[in-house]
């Protein structure tokens, strides 16, 4: 209890992770409860009400089918987001589990997976997801996957240190002592420890692995046209630039998105910084 | 500039101001010397090489850089007139064309305009086997007579053949100079002809204009033929300027950056019709969207069979594309709606979505099926291809088709169509012979149906058969007309297309820019236009 | 320890790095598309049996996997990386030809980058906490938070079609002439052979989409720098100097930017190489004529060996951007030279 008032006290001195926070919960429950909140259903075209600049009807305007843009954008966030997220996911297990078995094995396992790592950060991350959804063809799936490829290294690099700052504690040197085998100390101490820095890291990163999601896809490489993906609504803009409201709605939705989790990141490390005590 | 210490370090606002003070001290007009146009168009070529090039883009620069024998007038395709050929006689049977040559026409370089000429770029059109070469499917053999005088014999009786012969594709090239750079009309030109790069970056015709380069998806440029034999063009130079997006042309139209954009959408015209500075030329448009459902059940599916074709034309909501695109229309049939005879608007099918469903029930499909459009990924004249393909998704979701939107790059989207490969797809077609005869490739024989839609002559009746052979040679105009009648009543019930859309032009131009005319074969003919003082 | 070694060190470092490079391209280029064969060759190629099987020579793919590794290899040395699907040319050579306009526009958008980014690490830094410092975290928060395309679109909107400030897509006006081929960036063409108008047009299409590319470079270095400086000065070293009485701003231009400048110096290589990748979206907003936009045209139309030969030329100048940081990294940082 000390501890969360503690931390409580440290949060109202930051209040940009307390506005990312809430901005970050407003879109969770936009995910949810996107069907209760949208006006409109988001793929229903007026072709008589297109491109309405934003006004009583339609909040945030129209676009070039009229459909309703804030049903869209409020829709959108439930493909933008998971997709999102399943890349955090899967880039946290994945990169977990070889940075893992790098960092335990030690030796020649890790200065493969080292040098593989620092390769993979040599290449251009979107572009090698380009031509990952290039060769797969485009869709939703495909962009995830692309992205999955070329964004473990950080996590496996990240949790191969961890586990080698952890293999040096008296606990797991006393565990040894004690005659602890190796897939015991792996799964029992190593592991655990190593994975809520990592969670923690994931959860800062989906901004990021959005800002790549809604790349890809307003390069035409995610969901088909009409999706109301984010990315794939902004690249309307292209076209349409002189109607603003068509790709800046969707535009903000990311940047808010991405901004929240930058507020907290930066938040934490200043709460984390012992100069923000002064 | 960064040598400025102070620039470093201080706000972003001095920098911005800074640049912007450059900007409008540099934007003063350079001096120009000679009189140059600059066109803003969404480039669709494939190559300048006429015998190659059967886009939108060459027909236009075909027009001023090549010559035909016979032609149309200048604002419409109402009768044949001369160019090339100052005269010609039909034979009795009307197999055999004879045409004589105007002996004051001239190539660019020089060269008089001889039989022999006409006689190598008919038998290279034939020999490359390019997109075009079929045109000449008709002909049986291109003869010199003497030096100014040819004759082609059909293997039958054609009433269109000298609206086709008008086709850039049948453009007159400088046999001597083509030869020279490794063309050649021999019966392996489809192996042994080399000369598609040259003629690419330069053009040896007889036109007003002579090409002056070309950088794919960037620019052409066509220079004056200071020796034109017809009368001088006013623009010493012509620069056709790749902007593929409608947005850009306009702001570059707008700022003056541009004289002529011919890819304006509806929407932004509505915008510009109040500006002093911008003149709009508003018309139907030759292009007829429409969709193409493969016969062949192993590349169409579900789509090869014609009662779900019907129940997709059933399907569409033909007004909202009305509403969509102001000034178009709704055509009946395949056939263009400008040509003699097309069912237009007033015998377009119209929206039924109980009997599309019912037509869906029949085929077997009661609750519809999952199936994938794919389209071009571009704007073209105006029309987003992309908006389109959205609509028809959403029609079709309406009668339980779950339609995927497959986008492609053009290039590749076409070599799909061409292959007949694509099981659903949508695109858009402007007549290559400005003759009811055109509507004849969406029919059984004809190059869509049996090479896109693999709609093949096997498969239709003996009855259908034998009206489209009829439709090939029928002279007489009236029986013509009841043949095309019948044609296009067939196709609204039986066709492997569904046609949905003729969208208008629009195309916009600096209020300085004099003599723009459209014509549905070349779109402007870019040697009458000129400028005010 | 000596400039030579350091040097020669770094460069034995970065050969590995190279072929490693290369092996991850071959294994993509392997691994990924269904069918190697389908992915590299235009569809209309596939009937033909003649260049199937030459395509299958060339490339070695009836041998083992490491021999077409080894094929692959002694292919990429000679300068040979396949051909584009689309413009059925060698991708080597579109690289060349287009990647000039990228290294315009990225190297502007860096100096851009790092004037607005290290002007403003320095105010925010120096005037911790005031009113500065805030307005200076938020724009590099745009800068990093924003998709750069919403930032393009915002700005072609903004300051091309409405302000018409600046000039639009595209490297030149229309009409432009294109300056005599000497580098292939035609700021410096136009200026080496006194082409002013060329120049002027050539500066004012670089503006927006650098102020954009730049925004981004940017933000992460207006951290950079604010955060490192703040570390030095916290510093003994510079709190003498403020005892000695000298005044504030000159302490920090002194004594703390020197050093607080060596983590941006570090981080310029890793920055230019997302600076070439962060081009794509940018040069297919902007009809910018770069590695960009053939990369994104190449994904488009699913032209896989141009998009990977891209990559691995993006890959190659990032580890070439690296090791010149290295040189850099040995005059800035006195540390290296007593180790």
């Amino acid at each position: 209890m000390a501890d969360a008032s503690r931390f409580w006290g440290r949060l109202r001195k930051n209040p940009e992770v307390l506005l990312g926070l809430v901005v970050v919960l407003a879109w969770i429950v936009v995910v949810i409860f996107a069907p209760l909140l949208a006006p409109y259903d988001p793929l229903q075209q007026n072709v008589s009400d297109r491109l309405q600049p934003p006004n009583d009807v339609y909040l945030l305007g129209t676009d070039e089918l009229g459909r309703d843009i804030l049903s869209r954008v409020l829709y959108g966030a439930r493909i933008t987001i998971p997709a999102g997220l399943v890349v955090i996911v899967v880039n946290t297990v994945i990169g977990w589990l070889i940075g893992a078995i790098a960092g335990f094995a030690g030796g020649a396992w890790d200065e493969a997976m080292m040098r593989t790592t620092e390769l993979f950060m040599a290449f251009p991350t979107i572009i090698l997801a380009m031509a990952i959804t290039a060769a797969l063809g485009p869709d939703i799936r495909n962009a995830v996957i692309a992205l999955v490829i070329v964004r473990w290294t950080d996590y496996a690099r990240l949790t191969r240190g961890l586990i080698i700052q952890a293999k040096t504690t008296e606990y797991v040197e006393a565990a040894r002592s004690l005659g602890a085998g190796n897939i015991y100390l792996l799964f029992r101490t190593l592991l655990p420890n190593s994975v809520a820095p990592v969670l923690v890291y994931g959860s800062l990163d989906i901004g990021n692995a959005i800002l790549l999601f809604a790349g890809l896809s307003f390069l035409g490489l995610g969901p088909e046209p009409s999706s109301p993906e984010w990315g794939r609504m902004i690249s309307v803009g292209v076209s349409f630039f002189d109607q603003w409201w068509m790709w800046l709605s969707p535009g903000l939705a990311v940047a808010s998105f991405v901004m929240a989790f930058n507020f907290i990141g930066d938040g934490l490390r200043d709460m984390l910084d012992p100069r923000s005590a002064t | 500039m960064d040598k400025n210490p102070g620039l470093r370090v201080r706000s972003r606002h001095l920098f911005l101001i800074g640049i912007s003070l450059l900007l409008i001290v540099f934007s003063s007009a350079w001096a120009q010397d000679e009189e140059v146009i600059v066109i803003g168009h969404a480039e669709i070529a494939e190559s300048y090489d006429p015998a190659h090039a059967f886009n939108p883009t060459t027909g236009m620069v075909h027009r001023v850089t090549y010559e035909t024998l016979v032609t149309f007038p200048s604002a419409d395709a109402s009768s044949i007139v001369p160019l090339l050929a100052e005269s010609w006689s039909i034979s009795e049977d009307g197999l055999v064309y004879t045409f004589s040559l105007n002996q004051d026409a001239a190539f660019a370089n020089g060269d008089a305009v001889e039989a022999e000429d006409v006689v190598f770029s008919f038998d290279r059109l034939r020999n490359v086997q390019a997109q075009p070469s079929f045109l000449t499917d008709p002909i049986v053999s291109v003869e010199a007579v003497d030096q100014s005088t040819v004759a082609v014999t059909l293997d039958s009786a054609r009433p269109s053949f000298l609206a086709e012969l008008t086709n850039s594709a049948f453009s007159i090239s400088n046999a001597e100079v083509v030869r020279a750079n490794g063309g050649t009309d021999s019966a392996d030109a489809a192996e042994a002809d080399a000369a598609m790069d040259y003629l690419n970056q330069t053009s040896a015709g007889s036109g007003p204009y002579i090409l002056d380069g070309w950088a794919p998806q960037e620019q052409t440029i066509l220079v004056r033929n200071a020796d034109y034999w017809g009368d001088q063009p006013f623009f010493d130079r012509i620069v056709i300027v790749n902007i593929p997006e409608a947005a850009t042309q306009r702001v570059a139209l707008v700022s003056g950056e541009i004289d002529l954009a011919t890819d304006l959408t509806p929407d932004q015209v509505v915008n510009l019709a109040n500006s002093d500075e911008v003149d709009i030329y508003l018309g139907s448009s030759t292009w007829t969207h429409f969709l193409l459902m493969n016969r062949d059940p192993e590349v169409g599916g579900p789509m090869a069979d014609p009662l779900v074709a019907r129940a997709v034309r059933y399907a569409l909501d033909y007004q909202g594309y009305l509403d969509l695109w102001a000034g178009s229309v709704t055509p009946g049939t395949n056939m263009w709606i400008g040509l003699a005879g097309a069912h237009g608007q007033e015998q377009s099918l119209e929206r039924d979505l109980d009997r599309a469903r019912e037509l869906l029930a029949e085929a077997g499909y009661p609750d519809g099926f999952e199936v994938t459009l794919e389209y071009p990924d571009l704007t073209f004249a105006g029309v987003n291809l992309s908006t389109n393909a959205q609509k028809i998704q959403a029609d079709l979701a309406e009668i339980g088709l779950t339609v995927n939107l497959l986008p492609g790059e053009v290039q590749v989207a076409l070599e799909g169509y061409r292959n007949g490969t694509q099981g659903f797809a949508y695109w858009f077609w402007g007549p290559d012979k400005l003759d009811p005869i055109d509507f004849l490739e969406f029919l059984p024989g004809g190059k869509v149906a049996g090479e896109r839609a693999r709609w093949t002559e096997n498969m239709v009746s003996s009855e259908i058969l034998d009206l489209i052979a009829a439709a090939r040679t029928e002279t007489d105009p009236t029986a013509r007309t009841e043949i095309f009648n019948q044609l296009q009543d067939y196709a609204q019930e039986d066709s492997a297309f569904a046609p949905f859309n003729v969208p208008a032009i629009q195309t916009a131009f600096r209020t300085d820019v004099e003599g723009y005319v459209w014509h549905p074969q070349w779109g402007v003919d870019l040697s009458l236009l000129s400028r005010s003082r | 320890m000596p400039f030579y070694k350091y040097i020669l060190r770094r460069f034995l470092f970065a050969i590995p790095l190279v072929l490693g490079i290369t092996v991850i391209a071959f294994l993509i280029a392997n691994a990924v598309p269904a069918d190697p064969i389908n992915a590299n060759l235009p569809q209309n190629a596939l009937g033909n049996e003649r260049l199937v099987n030459a395509f299958r020579e060339k490339w070695g793919l009836d041998e083992p996997l490491h021999i077409q590794y080894l094929v692959y290899l002694g292919n990429l040395v000679r300068g040979d990386m396949g051909e584009s699907i689309k413009t059925r040319n060698p991708v080597a050579s579109d690289l060349r030809q287009f990647l000039p306009a990228t290294i315009e526009l990225a190297s502007f958008s860096i100096v851009v980058g790092l004037v607005m980014g290290i002007g403003f690490g320095v105010i925010s830094a120096v005037w911790r906490r005031s009113f500065h410092d805030y307005a200076v975290r938020v724009f590099a928060l745009i800068g990093v938070s924003f998709p750069v395309f919403l930032l393009a679109l915002i700005g072609l909107s903004l300051f091309h079609a409405q302000l018409g400030w600046f000039s639009g897509p595209g490297r030149l006006g229309f009409l432009t002439p294109k300056p005599p081929h000497i580098t292939g960036l035609y700021t410096i063409d136009s200026l080496l052979t006194g082409r002013w108008s060329t120049f002027r047009d050539a500066l004012s299409h670089l503006i927006l989409p650098s102020l954009v590319l730049g925004s981004y470079v940017a933000g992460i270095i207006t951290r950079i720098t604010r955060s490192s400086l703040l570390d030095v000065l916290g510093t003994d070293y510079v709190r003498t100097a403020r005892s000695k009485g000298q005044i504030e701003p000159l302490v920090v231009m002194r004594h703390a930017l020197s050093n607080a400048l060596i983590p941006v110096v570090t981080m310029l290589g890793v920055l230019y190489g997302n600076l070439l990748a962060g081009a794509v979206l940018i040069e297919a907003i902007f009809a910018w004529p770069g590695i960009g936009r053939y990369a994104f045209r190449a994904s488009t139309s699913q032209d896989f060996p141009a998009i990977m030969g891209v990559s691995m030329l993006i890959a190659f100048i990032y580890v070439v951007a690296n090791f010149v940081v290295d040189f850099l990294y040995f005059f800035l940082d006195p540390r290296i030279r007593y180790t």
